[in-house]
Parts: C-alpha cells; structure tokens; sequence
C-alpha cells in the first residue's frame, strides 16, 4: 500500500508507503529515583500514570515493597513493569518455599532480576528497573538495569521520563559531582559523604517538584518507600496536577 | 522580498529523508474557549507551551490583539499564531484607516481563513477569533486548512475535548459577564487538569459591547509552586578555576570644545 | 535432623547434594547426561511474529531508528595486548543509550577465575549475562576435567555460543584474556558475528581506533610492566578524550603466569590534566 504525498509540484510527488507494525508496546511516563544511605535506602516514584496527552490515573503506585527488605520498581511500560514486579515477586516466594524461609540478599535479588529480563532479549520488558534494600553488612544498596538485564549497584540513580531532569541533579547533591572544595581552586573535590533520611526526602521531594515543573508526564503524587533495619516505610507527598 | 521565503524548503525536504529528524517546532498542546453571552464575548487560554514532553515556557501567553476590540486564541504551532495574528492584526488596522471604520470580525475571519487556505494547512494556526464591532459581539474558529466555525461556544486545542465537556454541560443562553468568564475560566481548568499538553494557569479576554476589551492576565493561578525544601546556594569557590584574566577598566573622561562658538 | 545439619554445614555440602563425591554420580552428570543442565542454558522467549529480528532491530536499535524507544547501553573503549611481561588489560567505564550516558561507573572486565579475564563492548546486557555464563562453564570444565580451561577453549565455549545466536541481534565485542601453563599468556577476540581471532594486541569498541593510534605509535614487545600499564591507561584516556561514548574512569588489568592483578580505577577528568602536566601532552586544551 501507498500513499500521495500531494503538491501543485510535480517533482515533489512522493510514493510514501504505508507501514503496519506489530506494536506492543506503549510508555507510560513516570519516573523513579533511587538513593543509597549509610544504613537505609529509598525509592521514590511519582504516581502518574498516562499516554501520550491523558492521565490513565493519578494515584497508581508503581514503586514496591517485595519483602525481605527488598524495594522494587520497574518503570516504563506499566503492563511490563506489573508482569516483572509480578515475575519476581512469584520468583521470591518460590525461594522461600525451596530453602526454608530463607532471606534473600538483595544481590541475589539483582542477579534473579537480570534473568528474567534476559529472558526477555528478543523481546524486552521495555522498563528501566531499580531496586533498593540492604546489603549484606547493612549498608544501603540501590541496584539498577536496563531493559534487557544489565545491572550495576549505585549510590543513586534515576530511571523513567523525568531521568535527564533528576539525574544531573543527583550527581551535584548526592555525589557532589562538579563540586570543590573552596579555596582550593578546582584542583580538591568535595569528598562525597553519607547523607541522612531527612536529607535523603528533602532531595526527593525538591528532584520531583521540579521534574513536575518541565515534565508533563510527571506528577499527581510523590510516594518514597524507605527501607532500613527496622522494616519498610512509607511516605506520600501530594505533587502538581496540571 | 516580501512574503514567506521558500529557501530551505528542499533542504529540509532532503534533510527529513535523509537522517530521519527534523527541526521540531514549539508546541501543539493547548486549551483555548470562547464563550459568548448577552452583550459581549469571552476568550481564555491556558499558558503552557511544550516542546514533547518538556514543557518550553510555564507561562506564555496564548491571547493574541488583532484590534483594540478582536482578539484571538491561538492553538498549534506558536510561531504560526503568533505570526498569523499579527499579520492580519496590521492589515486589519490599514483596511480601517483606509475605510475609516471599526474593523469588523467578519473583516478579520475572512483574512484570517484566506491566508490559511492559502497555504494548505502548512501554516499551522488554529485560532478562536472573537471580539466586538458596530455589527455587535461575534465569535468563531479556524482551523490550520481554512475551514471556520460560528457558535455560542468554542474550544480548540489538545484540551479542547476536556473543555468542551464543561461547556456543553454549562453553557445556556443569556450568560451574564462574570458567568461567561467563571464559565470559560471552568473550562480551561478543565483542560488545565486533564491534558498534559495543558497547564500553568488561565489567561482571560472580555469583550464586551460598547466598552473596551479587557485583558485579565493570569485570571486564575492554581498552579503556583510549593517553596523548595532547602537552598541550593554553593559555598564561594565551589567551581573550579582554570585561569583567570584580569581586564583593568578605565574611565575615559572626554571634553569637547567648540572652537568656532568660542572664537 | 543431624543429616540435615551434616547435609549444609559440610563445606563441601553442594557437592555431597549433586552426588559428585562418589565417581558415578559425576560421570552421570557430566559425562553421559549433559541434558540434565539444560536448566542451566536459558530459556529466551520470542515475540509471537515471523520476524522477530526485524521487530528486535526496529525496537532497540537506535542507529536504525533513532526514535526506537529500547535504547539498549552501548559504546565503549576496550583494549588487551600481549607483552614481554604478559597481557595488559585497560577499559573504560563509560555506559551510553543514545545520546544519555547511563552511567560512568560501569565494570567492562569480567573477572572469570584468577586466571581469566573477560572485556566488554557492544550491549552491556549480553556481555555481562554471557561472559557471567562463560564462568560457570569454565567452572563446570574445571570440575569435570579436573584441571583449569585453556583459553583457547574459554573462548570457543563463547564463540560457539555467539555464533548460534549469529543473525539473532545479539552485539557483543569481547576479549577473552588469560595464561595456562601449556598456552602461556593469551588472548582471544570474540565477537557476535562469530569471529574468534588469537592475537597480542586488540582494541575494541567505538573509541578502538582512537586506542590503537596511541596503542600501536608506543607499543613495543620488551615494554616493561611499568611501562606496558601506562600505555593501556594512556591508550584508553586517549580514547575517552576523543570519543563522546567513552569515557568515566579507566580500569587497569595486568595478567602473569600467576593470574590477573588489578592495577587500580583511575577517574578520567583527574587523570587527563595529571598526564597533560607531566607529559606536556594534549595541547589541544588550554588549561
């Protein structure tokens, strides 16, 4: 099939055939952000979901808590992002079940969560993924993959449609990217150091008020799980809704 | 020349066929309404622009004067209306001076709809025309190919399905002033709320018979921002120095004598 | 309950579990019945269509369609060359998806054993996920040959692999670095057309040619280790300066008859002005 891309021109007459794909794939907006602490981690996600100019809902969780003390979000495409959450939540139990309740640490979790998205190579979850917990020694770990399953642990890291706002943000506040110690005319960097959870939220909230601002498909609700020692916290903050 | 320079027309052509890009130009999502009512017309519009997913400006203006009395709602590419307003807006004026009458906004629709049919659609200007001449209060649409509508009530733009869901469930004949404006700032927010490609706040035009139109910018501000949680001020010296140069000003004083005066 | 307790405190409880303490339950597995693994080897689901490598391109590949929207991590500087006092390893630590630099801190040398090194350009994912499996292999050759893999047959393990999959969409440019007894020190290239070339000096990846124009102008086969480590770290900063997908930090690798030795992450920014000051080199930038 083709069509006529018409003009009172003739030379600018143009055959542009018609293409059908197969596609089963949409985004979803949203964005997600991990942070690392000395004895806590978090990930925040706004709450949005949409396509394209409509909000589909604008309180629809998409950051959860796996058990075990282990946080979880797969941003993206929500379909896929549910069906991994679900996947491995599914893949978690089943390691209970076969080895006596046993915990899983969280860089087995990471290494489980590269299988089932390598299992996927020719026809990805088309999410980015972050997870959060503790660590074997209860130091603060944020894992985060790409679609197909190539992971590495971080001190923070930003995924989904508001990532180019937050990131850059995050590496100046967080690793102190770009930052020198003063006096010393750019030659010592600010060593980068342990923030607290008050911190850690005040970062959030202000990384999503402005990812809010520039970013339609951002917005609605901030929700932050907080994962430490004691178990999984939960906050909420209202965020813009235009 | 006068006119629209057609230069890059075949090297963008070339450019868009060969690396598959093209220069994006600023926003398409919008929510603009008219709304008329006994003795005058209302215009509003939201202040988002978007460039994608990114939103370009928070507040920009979107209500265009064409006469001291019409004003238009611009939905599409931004340049365009901008654009497109303006041109006609200065013909309108001459046509007026040579008539030496009001300009009318049947004068304004019919330019406005021929110079888009003109160039099929290529300029992409959806606009809500409105406002009041000796003839009484009028109120229409355009579309980007040149077709026009006439109505009680109009909406245009991405939002224009949210707004309009206001308005035919509101709008009755023989609005009030302040009606007509609560009705028409209602259905922005509408869009406002419920299409991404809309936001920011509410910009609102009156036009009303036998006195001067009013321009209310920022009617409504629902969506001014939360203070931040902290300051981000850096410590003097945070950014690095490589070199440093230093110009050294100096003031010239300069007197001028003239020579002839005092000889 | 006390062999429950024998079952898991035994350090060597995995293998009492697999059987592999008596003889037969070893060559059952690893002799007669290779099959029984095959939960080891993957399985990789396929989207319901007839070509599912035109749907993996149009979605994932961003030279075909820049708008595709799996942008899947690539663009890299990796190098290896053998010398006098055996290989040296040097990569960056750049991950890019389009123009987005996903991250500056990526580990591209796959630690297989203390003897085997992997590199990894192309596709994050299928590196890391394959090489990752290439080590279980080399551990299972370990165990049922009962002496460690060669690297002649490492690499085959992963050329045999790549090549299967040939046409399928994977990318991958990998350099299978490692000394035996019998090959000395070695180096192998892999890649996913299927390629598997023995040689002593690669760079690969999009900053490769940048690499190879510092790498072959200093190269020299009785390099000391001193100064066969600086030209792999000077190599890839060249590299990272000129090629915008490349870049973060440099890591080092020195492998010896006696396995690999880390030689430390060095941050590209810190490195590129301590080397233009002592060398008097990139002139290019006033500083």
């Amino acid at each position: 099939m083709a069509s006529t891309v018409a003009s009172e021109y003739s030379n600018e007459v143009k055959n542009v055939p018609i293409e059908h794909q197969f596609n089963p794939y949409s985004d979803n907006g949203g964005t997600i952000l991990g942070i690392a602490g000395e004895d806590f981690a978090v990930i925040a996600g706004d709450t949005r979901n949409t396509t394209d100019y409509s909000i589909n809902s604008r309180y629809q969780p998409k950051v959860f808590d796996c058990g075990d003390n282990i946080l979880f979000s797969a941003n993206g495409f929500s379909a896929d992002g549910d069906a991994l959450v679900k996947r491995f939540q599914n893949s978690l139990k089943w390691y209970h079940f076969d080895h006596n309740d046993k915990k899983l640490s969280l860089k087995s979790a990471a290494r489980n969560i590269q299988h089932l998205l390598y299992g996927k190579r020719f026809f990805p979850y088309y999410v980015h993924t972050i997870i959060a917990g503790l660590d074997e020694e209860g130091k603060g770990a944020v894992f985060s993959f790409d679609p197909v399953g190539s992971y590495e642990r971080s001190q923070c890291i930003a995924g989904g449609a508001g990532a180019s706002i937050i990131m850059p943000f995050l590496d100046n506040q967080v690793d102190f990217k770009n930052q020198y110690v003063p006096g010393s005319h750019g030659t010592e960097r600010r060593k980068a150091q342990y923030l607290t959870v008050d911190e850690v939220i005040k970062l959030v909230r202000d990384a999503f008020t402005s990812a809010t601002e520039r970013h339609i498909h951002v917005g609605d609700g901030l929700e932050i799980l907080i994962a430490t020692k004691d178990g999984v916290r939960t906050e909420y903050f209202p965020l813009k809704r235009d | 020349m006068a006119g629209l320079s057609f230069d890059n027309y075949q090297r963008n052509q070339y450019l868009t066929c060969s690396t598959n890009t093209k220069a994006q130009a600023t926003s398409t999502g919008t929510t603009i309404v008219g709304v008329k009512y006994d003795g005058g017309v209302v215009i509003a519009a939201d202040t988002r622009s978007t460039q994608g997913p990114i939103v370009a400006n928070k507040n920009c203006a979107k209500l265009h004067k064409m006469a001291p009395k019409i004003w238009c709602a611009g939905a599409g590419t931004a340049a365009d209306t901008e654009e497109v307003t303006k041109l006609i807006g200065s013909n309108l004026e001459l046509h007026s001076l040579y008539t030496s009458r009001e300009p009318r906004v049947v004068a304004a629709l019919q330019m406005l709809k021929q110079h888009l049919f003109k160039y099929q659609g290529h300029v992409g200007a959806y606009l809500i025309v409105a406002g009041v001449d000796p003839t009484g209060a009028h109120l229409f649409s355009i579309h980007a190919h040149g077709s026009t509508d006439v109505g009680y009530y109009q909406s245009l733009g991405s939002g224009s399905l949210a707004a309009m869901a206001v308005l035919e469930s509101k709008w009755k004949q023989g609005l009030t002033r302040e009606e007509a404006i609560e009705l028409a700032a209602d259905a922005i927010e509408a869009g406002i709320w419920n299409d991404l490609g809309s936001g920011s706040n509410v910009d609102v035009c009156v036009m009303e018979i036998g006195k001067d139109a009013q321009y209310l910018r920022n009617y409504r501000t629902p969506n001014v921002r939360e203070p931040k949680q902290q300051s981000y001020k850096f410590a003097r010296g945070t950014t690095g120095i490589l070199s440093e140069r230093v110009l050294d000003i100096c003031q010239v004083e300069e007197q001028t004598v003239d020579i002839e005066l005092e000889a | 309950m006390q062999a429950i307790a024998e079952r898991y405190s035994n350090q060597s409880a995995l293998v009492k579990e697999l059987q592999y303490d008596n003889e037969e339950g070893l060559s059952n597995d690893f002799v007669n019945g290779r099959s029984q693994f095959s939960h080891l080897a993957p399985h990789i689901a396929l989207p319901p269509i007839s070509t599912p490598q035109e749907f993996l391109r149009a979605h994932t590949d961003d030279s075909q369609n820049p708008d595709c929207k799996i942008k899947i991590a690539h663009g890299t500087t990796t190098l290896a060359f053998r010398f006098q006092g055996g290989i040296v390893v040097a990569v960056d630590s750049r991950a890019t998806a389009g123009s987005w630099i996903a991250s500056q801190t990526v580990k591209k040398v796959i630690e297989i054993n203390p003897f085997l090194l992997g590199t990894l350009a192309g596709g994050a994912a299928d590196c890391q996920y394959w090489e990752t499996w290439l080590g279980a292999q080399c551990r299972l050759h370990e165990l049922k040959e009962k002496e460690r893999i060669s690297v002649a047959a490492a690499s085959k393990i992963l050329s045999n692999l790549t090549y299967q999959y040939k046409g399928a969409g994977l990318s991958m440019g990998t350099m299978i670095c490692g000394y035996t007894k019998k090959e000395g020190p070695t180096i192998y290239y892999v890649d996913s057309d299927g390629s598997r070339l023995k040689g002593d000096l690669f760079c690969v990846g999009s900053g490769q040619t940048f690499a190879y124009g510092v790498l072959d102008s200093n190269y020299r086969w009785d390099l000391t280790v001193e100064e066969a480590l600086y030209l792999g770290k000077r190599s890839i900063l060249a590299a990272a300066h000129r090629d915008a997908y490349s870049g973060g930090s440099v890591n080092l690798y020195h492998v010896t008859e006696s396995g690999w030795v880390f030689h430390g992450n060095f941050d590209v920014d810190t490195l590129f002005w301590e080397i233009k000051a002592k060398e008097g080199s990139f002139n290019n930038v006033v500083g």
